[in-house]
């Protein structure tokens, strides 16, 4: 086996080139999984009626689902029903011309959501019972006890969760390829398809994967230097 | 005035308090005493609805409540008209001594930033701590906490001032500085009802006592009838048990 520095650099070129999707599909999906997932685990947190118990259950079978599966499953049932269900809403775009993209998104949204809300919910049991009691007791709402009181005080305990899955979300992000987007991965193995550069290619996608993980350690060790201050003082 | 007139509450088959009635006037300070588990905090905590009964009377003002079937709006109106100065502090974590006395202010009373800004410096060096103002509650000792928590409730001027225990959860030597805070909110005219276990302290702020046992007000009077002549055997029994009140100094 031999190592063509050539074909590294067109390899990271190409895997460079897009890196935006990789970006894309791990930032969006990861802004809004947060939300759902606070979402999922505040519902679940005040017991709503119903809407706790089904979420409950959702998410507990849900997990059990492997991103992959999901992804292959969400694609085939997006070919299948796609042009009916186009037709009955009167949508004239053909099914080529839609970007897979976005049953990406929806896999990874929907699994990270799932992982999130339990990090979420685990937040909220690091929050002692006097500090909503200090919210009522002044007369906030429980709506503002939660948005000023307790939220605030979920961020230190949830950065290092959210670390973790965010790094882990970037690497997940390159299953999408499964279903014909390009990304990082598959960009770098673009030049090997006409060389059998396979090496350069991986080793290339591996570099930029590396930069972009380190790039968001570095991130996430700067915010929760920051997020924490009013508990590492209580150290000193 | 503050009435509540026959408070049941019980926590699953365990019945805290059995039919529980207390009076409190404009401007008087109650002290509850009772050995723990007597539910004289349960009950301090239904008065602001932390904790919900199940059956009884409220009459807070001019307002009428049927705590059994208590609307959200009516927890809010006495919420915002009475404060809680909690046995742990509860002040809020991330938040400033400053921040936390001016929350209240801004949120629910709408004041500007500047105003309230004003209103809680003036809090804070009323209590002492206007030099701590940028201080994290973890920065601080437990006194100072809790002064902070008096500080927060006094400057929202509520009607009522709710005290659980406040000394409870302090070292000796931190005693001594928040009750003379405490005695500087009962000199204001500040309606006040004090859960507590400083008997002295009692003793010199209370203008009525009220001594609860099993769920129950076992006997309630001025505090030299319930210091010195009580009437009832248990009253009697628990004072018996505690240092005789004229050995007692904070």
């Amino acid at each position: 086996m031999s190592f063509n520095i050539n074909s590294f650099t067109d390899a990271l070129k190409s895997a460079f080139l897009y890196a935006p999707v990789t970006l894309k599909l791990t930032v969006i999906t990861f802004v809004v999984a947060i939300i759902l997932g606070t979402v999922i685990a505040t519902v679940r947190h005040y017991r709503v009626p119903v809407l706790s118990q089904i979420l409950a259950v959702f998410v507990t079978v849900y997990m059990g689902l492997p991103m992959m599966v999901a992804l292959l499953l969400y694609n085939l049932l997006f070919m299948t029903f796609y042009n009916d269900v186009a037709g009955a809403l009167h949508i004239s775009v053909p099914i080529s011309d839609v970007n897979p993209i976005y049953i990406g998104f929806f896999a990874l949204i929907l699994g990270t959501s799932c992982s999130l809300s339990e990090a979420v919910r685990g937040a909220f049991r690091g929050i002692d019972k006097t500090q909503y009691e200090a919210g009522y007791s002044i007369g906030l709402t429980r709506f503002q006890t939660l948005i000023r009181v307790i939220f605030p005080q979920m961020v230190p305990i949830l950065l290092p969760g959210l670390q973790n899955s965010l790094i882990g979300l970037l690497k997940a992000s390159n299953l999408v390829s499964a279903i014909a987007v390009t990304e990082i991965m598959t960009g770098a193995l673009l030049p090997s398809l006409l060389y059998y550069s396979y090496l350069e290619s991986y080793l290339a996608a591996a570099l930029v994967y590396w930069i972009i993980g380190a790039l968001i350690e570095v991130l996430a060790h700067f915010a929760e230097k920051n997020s924490g201050r009013y508990l590492s003082r209580a150290i000193a | 005035m503050i009435e509540l007139t026959g408070v049941k509450k019980s926590f699953g088959k365990q019945e805290v308090l059995k039919d529980v009635s207390i009076k409190v006037n404009d401007g008087e300070v109650v002290v509850i005493l009772g050995p723990s588990g007597s539910g004289k905090t349960t009950f301090l905590r239904c008065i602001n609805f932390l904790e919900k009964a199940e059956k009884g009377r409220m009459v807070f003002g001019d307002k009428i409540l049927d705590l059994g079937h208590v609307k959200k709006k009516d927890i809010l109106y006495i919420r915002r008209h009475s404060a809680f100065v909690f046995q742990n502090y509860g002040l809020f974590a991330h938040k400033t001594a400053l921040q936390n006395v001016m929350e209240g202010l801004t949120q629910v009373q709408k004041k500007s930033r500047k105003e309230a800004q004003q209103i809680a410096e003036d809090a804070l060096s009323w209590v002492g701590l206007l030099d701590k103002k940028d201080f994290y509650p973890a920065q601080l000792s437990g006194g100072q906490q809790q002064r902070v928590g008096i500080a927060r409730a006094v400057a929202l001027k509520p009607d009522v001032i709710l005290f659980d225990e406040p000394t409870s959860a302090l070292d000796p030597e931190l005693v001594g500085e928040t009750l003379e805070v405490i005695k500087k909110v009962a000199k204001m005219g500040i309606t006040m009802v004090v859960v507590t276990h400083e008997m002295s302290f009692a003793e010199d702020v209370a203008d009525r006592v009220i001594f609860m046992d099993g769920g129950v007000v076992v006997e309630e009077g001025k505090p030299s009838e319930i210091f010195y002549k009580p009437k009832e055997e248990r009253t009697r029994q628990f004072l018996s048990r505690i240092i005789p009140v004229d050995q007692y100094v904070i």
